[in-house]
């Protein structure tokens, strides 16, 4: 049977991913791997890209915009654990880009060395700042989201008010350079520690944090997707008028897919922010957020794992062709050639092809028979 | 207080230049042109390229620009829109790999940086474009001096709005574009050739784009990525104005100008501009159909 066929296909797909994550740091070394680790989260990127876009139908422009407050949430606690904030004869940590900026006199101390300052004194605990880099982005969707869905606003103009939204908060950021630090974003960040153990960017470790949360994430996800819920999410997206018709809440499932696609990316952010040891605007720029459709459009996305693999393999490929300067310009017409293309004759994407070759070739399989 | 108005009333001129030909591709079509700020980029190159090359000023720059822009838009909408009616989402998406395909070719200067070729003023570096001595400084009106770039921007946009006008109201094209707006099957139904009338609006709306780039020339840097800001800004101004709606798109733009302008004048530009996108975000949310809609599409 073609279905079983394809869960067949599917599940052996997923298995020789993981494996390959699995043992990749056998003939990774440090440097590799440490790159590996931000493909993977790039990947994870992808999966909250597909499961908003692909299966909810809603194309998110602001994807970024969770990526970003994740990361900053983390960054900003290993910013407060940075020797460089540590280090300064107060009486506790302040980040040293506040140190140089503060005006001579002023009491160094984060209840007033500027204004707002007070705000960052919570991010002590390390806990804290993972705590908020999850409640946060959830909470900013969850919200926007009730808003949005609940008036029925759909298609373009979701993109829209998301696409509007990260530059928004992009802008706010950068404006409050004294509490931010502005274009130059958070630097010099300390390694994150989790019970007296420090995860070196480099390390096996860190690569094995970000690949368990990584299988995790699509696993849970392909799961959570083949559930009901996800069936019906499929049915909101493919016709909503019809599925409120039959009695659902429309809303209700696009509001919790939405809020935890951006927990995904939030959770990316946070894991970019480990493996990368910076936290910056670029992460809330359009072309970011708009990157992030192109690697799911180029994947596959109304498949998870082709996304995910999209966001990895344009990635490889982007960063091998950086090592020399023409080819970056070059590397660049090619992804925007590719893109054209995609949308024009591959609208599912690499994945949605392959699944198209596998059914045919199953039903060519069968009719032989 | 005045000047702060005019200041205004320029940004929304250019806003309102910009968006006008989005909002009748985005209303005829139902395009979202991704790429219409690179059109922008193109025309503020092609005055700096008849600058350099021809010698000539801003003025004999504007229909050559228009021209340009106007080509080039067409060229797109028969490789890659075409294709693509009927698919909002996707237009979005192959429109922006174009846009990074003009971004690129301008920074490559049109592939032949490859060859070590390098054509003066393209490339990716900064470009300038001078502005006639005439319409350097200030003159003054009533007691307030006021910038007379600025005012040429506020007096060409009256100029070339009202010429679009003309054509969406006042000639056969136009009523046919606005037939398409309201209901593009009925209108392929009365005998209306959409395909070509789609060809022909979409060129128009990039050459307006591409005056946009010149008259942005006089006053910024013109660089390779400065597009995509204005592209972003004058959607929120064709979505908060209502979809297809040239009146929506005008008061919207003005508004919006002023709104950035005066904010600008109280704190700084950043926060004027975000405060225009929070507008924008509060807008749609309360008003998805625009401020100025008809029923239809």
């Amino acid at each position: 049977m073609v279905s079983s066929l394809d869960r067949r296909a599917t599940f052996a797909a997923y298995a020789v991913f993981l494996a390959l994550v699995a043992l990749a740091p056998l003939v990774l070394d440090g440097f590799w791997l440490n790159r590996l680790a931000k493909y993977l989260v790039y990947g994870m990127l992808g999966v909250a890209i597909a499961m908003c876009w692909g299966y909810a139908g809603i194309l998110n422009l602001g994807q970024g915009l969770f990526f970003g407050i994740g990361a900053y949430m983390l960054a900003m606690s290993l910013k407060m654990a940075s020797p460089a904030s540590l280090q300064h004869g107060g009486s506790g940590p302040v980040p040293d880009f506040m140190l140089s900026n503060a005006e001579p006199g002023a009491k160094i101390d984060l209840c007033c060395i500027n204004p707002l300052a007070f705000v960052w004194s919570p991010f002590r605990h390390q806990s804290f700042g993972i705590l908020m880099g999850v409640v946060l982005p959830v909470a900013v969707a969850f919200l926007l989201g009730t808003v949005v869905f609940r008036k029925r606003i759909a298609g373009v103009f979701v993109s829209i008010v998301t696409l509007a939204l990260v530059l928004l908060v992009r802008l706010l950021l950068v404006d409050a350079q004294p509490l931010t630090n502005g274009f130059n974003g958070l630097s010099d960040l300390a390694w994150l520690r989790f019970g007296g153990f420090e995860f070196d960017p480099y390390g096996l470790a860190t690569y094995y944090l970000i690949a368990a949360v990584l299988a995790l994430v699509l696993v849970g996800s392909r799961l959570l997707l083949a559930t009901r819920a996800g069936l019906i999410l499929r049915a909101t997206s493919g016709d909503p008028q019809r599925a409120r018709y039959l009695g659902f809440d429309v809303a209700h499932y696009q509001i919790f897919f939405f809020s935890l696609s951006a927990g995904i990316a939030a959770l990316a952010g946070m894991l970019y922010v480990v493996v990368a040891e910076f936290a910056s605007p670029t992460f809330l720029d359009l072309a970011f957020s708009i990157t992030m459709v192109v690697w799911a459009a180029v994947g596959g996305r109304g498949s998870l794992l082709g996304a995910c693999l999209g966001a990895i393999l344009i990635n490889m490929l982007e960063s091998t062709a950086s090592e020399t300067q023409s080819l970056v310009e070059a590397w660049r017409v090619i992804v925007g050639l590719a893109f054209v293309l995609v949308v024009l004759y591959l609208p599912k994407g690499i994945g949605g092809w392959a699944h198209d070759m596998l059914a045919r070739w199953g039903r060519t399989g069968r009719a032989a028979e | 207080m005045l000047d702060v108005l005019l200041i205004g009333l320029s940004v929304g001129s250019i806003l309102l230049l910009a968006s006008l030909g989005l909002v009748i591709i985005y209303g005829a079509m139902g395009v979202v042109n991704m790429a219409h700020g690179e059109m922008v980029m193109v025309g503020a190159y092609a005055a700096v390229m008849t600058q350099i090359w021809l010698g000539w000023s801003l003025y004999a720059a504007i229909p050559i620009a228009f021209c340009v822009a106007a080509l080039l838009g067409f060229l797109i909408e028969r490789c890659v829109v075409r294709r693509l009616y009927g698919r909002l989402g996707d237009t979005l998406l192959a429109t922006w790999g174009v846009a990074i395909l003009v971004q690129q070719a301008v920074r490559l200067e049109g592939g032949l940086a490859f060859f070590g070729i390098h054509i003066q003023g393209l490339g990716p570096g900064l470009q300038n474009m001078p502005v006639p001595p005439e319409l350097q400084g200030a003159f003054l009106v009533g007691g307030t001096s006021i910038n007379a770039y600025r005012a040429f921007i506020v007096a060409s946009t009256l100029v070339l709005t009202l010429l679009t006008w003309l054509l969406m109201y006042r000639t056969r094209m136009g009523m046919q574009v606005r037939a398409i707006i309201r209901n593009p099957r009925m209108a392929a139904a009365c005998g209306i050739d959409v395909e070509r009338v789609n060809a022909w609006t979409f060129a128009f709306g990039a050459g307006l784009a591409g005056v946009t780039g010149v008259l942005v020339a006089g006053f910024k840097t013109v660089s390779p990525d400065m597009g995509t800001s204005l592209v972003v800004d004058s959607f929120l101004v064709v979505v908060a104005g209502g979809v297809g709606s040239l009146l929506g798109a005008v008061l919207t733009a003005v508004g919006l100008g002023e709104i950035n302008g005066v904010v600008a004048a109280l704190s700084n530009d950043i926060v004027a501009r975000a405060a225009m996108f929070g507008l924008v975000i509060l807008l749609i949310i309360v008003r998805p159909q625009g401020l100025f809609s008809f029923k239809g599409r």
